[in-house]
This record gives C-alpha cells, structure tokens and sequence, in this order.
C-alpha cells in the first residue's frame, strides 16, 4: 500500500478529494506558521489544486530529498515559485480557452489507458477548463500530454531526480475529482487517470 | 502606498492577481500566516480571498474584527466557516456553465444594483458563477445578490463598526486565474469601492514574476 502525504493549507473541503482505500493511505500535512513536515516513511507527496506554494518554496530542499531516496510527487496546481526541481509552470492569458484541445504524448507508462482525452478538453461544452498556464519541462523529461500550440500540460519526470515527478498545469487530479467540473465524463475520466498514476506510484515504490 | 490587504494563502491565483501591474501599487499581500494587527495597520481594506486557509482565519478572526472596529472595510469572497464570520455558508454545485447551457437564466437573479460595486455594471458582469450559498447572515446584514431559490448570494453589515461585505462569488480568485475576461468590471468596481482607487489598464502578469524565489 502507497503511503502518502497531501499538503492541506486549509482549503475547505480538500479532504473529500483524498479519502484513504484498500490502494492508498493518505496522512495530511497541515501548513502552519512553522511547517516544516517530516517526510520519511511516505512514499509519495501530493500537491492538491489550490496549495501554498510559498510553504512548498521554504521545504524545497526536503521535498528535493525525497526525491533523491527514490520516492514520487505528484503536484496538480500551478507552482508559481521555484520549488519544482528542474520544472517550472508560468500563467499565460495570451490564449483563448475556446481554442485549446489536448493531445497525448510520451505515454511509456500507458497512463491514458481507459481514459478518454476528450473528458479533459471538454466540460459541458467548455474547453480549456481543466489546465492552466504551461510547463517549461526539465531537459529529458517526458510531455505526457500538450496542448494546441505544442505547450507542455502534463509532465513526467525521471530524469532530474532519483525519483518521479508527475506534473500538470494545474490540473485538478483527485480519487474524487468534482473540483473544477461536476460534468459526470469528466470525473470518470479523471479518476480513472489518477487511479493509473497510482498504479505508477505503486510500481515505483516496489522498485524503488 | 498600498491601500488594501489581500489575505495570501500561497495560491497561484491571489498571487498573480495582487502582483499583477495593474494592481500591484494598491493591493499587499499579507501571507495568512503573517496576519495580524501590525502587518494590516494603516491599510484602508482588507480582502478574504476564496481558497483561503479556513483554520487559520478562524485563529485570527480578531485581526478582522479589529480593522472593522477601526471603521474599515473588510470583503469576504467564497466559502467562509462559522468559527470567523457570523453567518452559514453551505456548498452548493458550482454552474460556471449556464452561459452555454441556459444563458437566460444566470444563478443570480436578484441584484441591488445601487450598491455601490454594482452600480454600473451589466448583469453579465455581476454574476459569472458562485461558489455555495449563505443560509444565514448577520442579524443586521443587509442582502445585495440572491439566486431564484432564494439562497444568498451577496451581503453586507455595518454592525462591526467598518463595513464588512461577503459574496460567494469569486471576483479576485478568477482575476487572477485569468480564463473570465470580464472581469476588470467587477474588480475595478470592488476596488474603488474599498480604497478610492479605480485602476485602469489591462490585466496581465509578465513572465518574469512566475518562478519567484521567496
């Protein structure tokens, strides 16, 4: 069983989204003034849509630790400060939402499978509703999935760490995902994709 | 000189939003962290911004109620709990989709467009999607926005000394998220509003303030 770390600043409701089962145990790291979390003994470390980027900056050589002893981070929101090794995420207005589509990438790890794409570009109609911004990668990092013009939206990284980085631009991904969207394909869908990195994170812990 | 304190809970949106140039010179972050009476003093207004970090304004509820004793103004956007401000908020499923769906009936039907940040603003402008409903308000609050069933959108009291207005909507979250492109209207209203200051020009965030070291 994965045991992992959320990092909570305190959103309300963000405890529906993980909620502990027979694949995953979920412990919640809650930001104070003086955070500064023991993270040995967990094997993954989430970032939740919504977190504080300002904490995650002052326990960026702690979270780069854990990815040197091999462990994985998932991060589903737009990290405005440098605390990402080797990865950035800026905002970027200068698109229209109506024109964004996503489209697969480096999938080596067969993530999409039983997920339809068209979930994550459409919501009631809506496009561009999942994602914000892009990600500059780090060099030999994996483009999961781009968008229209070619902008990294999804990121995997193995490369600059000893561990695994699994990155989007700030995308919600949650084992409940009715955090941006209550259109039922795209929950299923989503779900469905977080559940696979699960089995990802799965993998990496037996080996790791 | 900074006129009104935006309460940061280190999310991209508040961020972007407070940083931005053409905000920049008026709002201050103050990280939730850090609130307290010294780090708001001399600040016209205070704004609690959805996806704030419930637990610790609940902990520092005095710094609110302080600043309002001092007769300024506080505005609360999005979800709030009961353990800092006097009133109910309950979830309810966001509709940011009526607009393709249903574009006759947004999810507020009843506006008070004398208020002040309403006066002058389309109902398109004043209304692009809620996060949640109040059930109960301050017993002398005044209600500006509902929805058809009822539910309360939009509210506001003197009883604390200041003024204290609470929406569920989420005029700063969205600013800063960038993706309503409508919604200088709202904020520069809001703005104006709180300080005196109408800011002018166009939202945008240069790519060098992404990245930051703190």
């Amino acid at each position: 069983m994965i045991r992992a770390a959320v990092i909570s600043n305190g959103l309300g409701g963000l405890h529906y989204y993980f909620q502990s089962n027979d694949r995953v145990d979920y412990r919640w790291l809650e930001i104070t003034s003086d955070f500064d979390p023991d993270l040995e003994g967990f094997d993954l470390l989430v970032v939740p849509n919504g977190c504080d980027h300002i904490a995650l900056y002052r326990i960026r050589d702690k979270i780069r630790s854990f990815l040197d002893a091999g462990k994985t981070l998932f991060c589903f929101d737009g990290w405005f400060t440098a605390w990402v090794p080797g990865n950035q995420w800026y905002m970027d207005n200068t698109r229209k939402t109506i024109d964004i589509r996503y489209f697969k990438g480096t999938d080596r790890y067969d993530l999409f499978s039983g997920v339809d794409i068209r979930s994550l570009n459409f919501s009631h109609g809506i496009s561009g509703w999942w994602a914000c911004g892009y990600i500059d990668p780090a060099p030999g990092a994996d483009v999961v999935m781009f968008d229209t013009w070619n902008r990294p939206m999804i990121v995997l990284d193995e490369t600059t760490t000893n561990g695994l980085m699994f990155l989007t631009a700030s995308g919600p991904l949650a084992d409940a995902t009715g955090q941006t969207t209550d259109d039922k394909s795209s929950e299923k869908d989503l779900a469905r994709f977080y559940i696979n990195l699960l089995e990802l994170a799965e993998k990496k812990r037996q080996y790791a | 000189m900074h006129k009104i304190g935006l309460v940061f809970n280190g999310v991209w949106s508040h961020y972007a939003f407070a940083t931005a140039p053409k905000y920049a010179d008026i709002y201050r972050l103050i990280y939730i962290h850090e609130l307290t009476d010294e780090t708001v003093d001399g600040l016209e207004a205070l704004v609690v911004p959805f996806q704030s970090n419930q637990t610790e304004l609940g902990r520092r509820r005095s710094v609110i109620y302080n600043l309002l004793a001092h007769g300024k103004k506080v505005f609360v956007e999005g979800d709030s709990t009961a353990d800092w401000l006097d009133a109910v908020w309950e979830d309810r499923p966001v509709n940011n989709y009526w607009w393709v769906t249903d574009p006759h009936n947004p999810p507020v039907s009843e506006t008070d467009f004398d208020h002040p940040v309403y006066n002058g603003l389309s109902k398109r402008h004043s209304c692009w999607h809620t996060h949640g409903a109040y059930v109960s308000i301050p017993d002398q609050a005044a209600v500006i926005q509902r929805k058809p069933d009822g539910d309360i959108i939009t509210w506001e009291t003197r009883q604390y000394g200041g003024v204290l207005m609470a929406t569920t909507l989420d005029p700063i979250v969205e600013h800063g998220v960038q993706q309503i492109t409508h919604l200088d209207h709202y904020v520069d209203s809001l703005t104006h509003w709180l300080c005196g200051i109408r800011p002018e020009g166009r939202f945008e965030v240069p790519k060098e303030r992404y990245g930051i070291r703190v």
